[in-house]
């Protein structure tokens, strides 16, 4: 087998194992269970920080845009969210002014 | 019927910002020089974008595979505490294992909107439907990026990433109104530096773990 697909064959079993792990150990407790709350605190926030480090302090192809799109990009989906709710003239939005600014500079 | 419902409810703005996030791994993949197999069965059964680019990243660097696995095992293990949240809402059965594998963060974040305002008997389904539909999109989207990259330009691809963040942060905002949810977002912003820090495969989910238990413990005393 190649490395490639040895790596890819073990993150697939591994990530298997955890979505089952936390399936089995909550399955059992009510939604307002303290675990479940703290569980639910932690993913949310790890979602969070993923959002703003993807806007702030990006690594990888994300780097490749340059600041000032990926905040007007973002600025311009959370207003258009202020102003019309919704998720997809948000994204939409948001994504158009990236592009734009990104074109831009 | 729920399923059919949820599949609907799937292909909307999530199906949009999934495939823009997939066609741009399977460009890279692509790019890569990997195989169109490895890029579907990444996207599919890995189904968890952090990890998936990690270990795309990592392959072919010193060490040998096991540094690459363990690093996107890292960038992943929040699916551990996003099953925990999600479980309790699937019922207790055998049945609730049959979502196991659309256990990843668009249909964990639609999930925890929608799941408590349903009825318990069609949690399970609708959580299927959603899952089912953006596992489907995935796929057909990496296959997609795989066969465009060469036409698409770097800025393209990347810009097609940033969707991802920007879908998050638009659902985020949209949630902060439960006040788990807002002091969860509030103290997981303050949380991320600590990612600069952190050693880079478990910085995410660090930064996750400190600001989510703060969060918890704001919560716990605010309940007292």
């Amino acid at each position: 087998m190649a490395a490639d697909d040895l790596a890819l064959g073990l993150l697939v079993l591994a990530c298997a194992a955890m979505r089952a792990a936390g399936l089995v150990v909550a399955g059992r407790l009510r939604p307002d269970h303290p675990f479940v709350r703290w569980a639910a605190s932690v993913a949310i926030a790890t979602l969070a920080a993923f959002v703003i480090l993807a806007v702030a302090a990006p690594v990888g192809s994300l780097a490749l845009i340059p600041w000032p799109a990926r905040v007007a990009g973002f600025l311009a989906a959370m207003a258009l969210f202020a102003w019309r709710r919704g998720l997809f003239l948000p994204v939409l939005g948001g994504f158009a002014v990236t592009l734009a600014v990104t074109r831009l500079l | 019927m729920m399923f059919a419902t949820a599949c609907r409810e799937a292909l909307g703005v999530p199906a949009l910002a999934m495939a823009a996030t997939f066609v741009a791994f399977g460009a890279a993949v692509q790019a890569a020089g990997l195989g169109w197999g490895w890029a579907l069965a990444s996207a599919l059964l890995v189904y968890g974008m952090p990890g998936q680019m990690v270990l795309l990243g990592a392959l072919g660097a010193p060490g040998g595979a096991l540094p690459a696995v363990a690093g996107a095992v890292a960038a992943n293990a929040r699916f551990l505490p996003m099953a925990v949240a999600l479980a309790p809402w699937l019922g207790g059965g055998r049945r609730r294992f049959l979502a196991l594998p659309f256990i990843a963060v668009t249909p964990w974040a639609m999930a925890m909107r929608r799941l408590p305002g349903l009825p318990t008997e069609q949690r399970l389904s609708w959580f299927l439907g959603f899952g089912l539909t953006s596992w489907v999109v995935a796929g057909l989207a990496t296959m997609l990026g795989y066969a465009i990259a060469p036409r698409l330009e770097i800025w393209m691809l990347a810009a097609l990433l940033f969707v991802n963040p920007l879908y998050f942060g638009v659902i985020l905002a949209g949630d902060a109104v439960q006040p788990l949810v807002r002091r969860a977002v509030l103290l997981g912003v303050v949380a991320a530096p600590l990612t600069f820090v952190l050693p880079t495969a478990w910085a995410l989910l660090g930064a996750g773990v400190v600001g989510g238990t703060l969060a918890f413990l704001w919560g716990e005393l605010g309940r007292r």
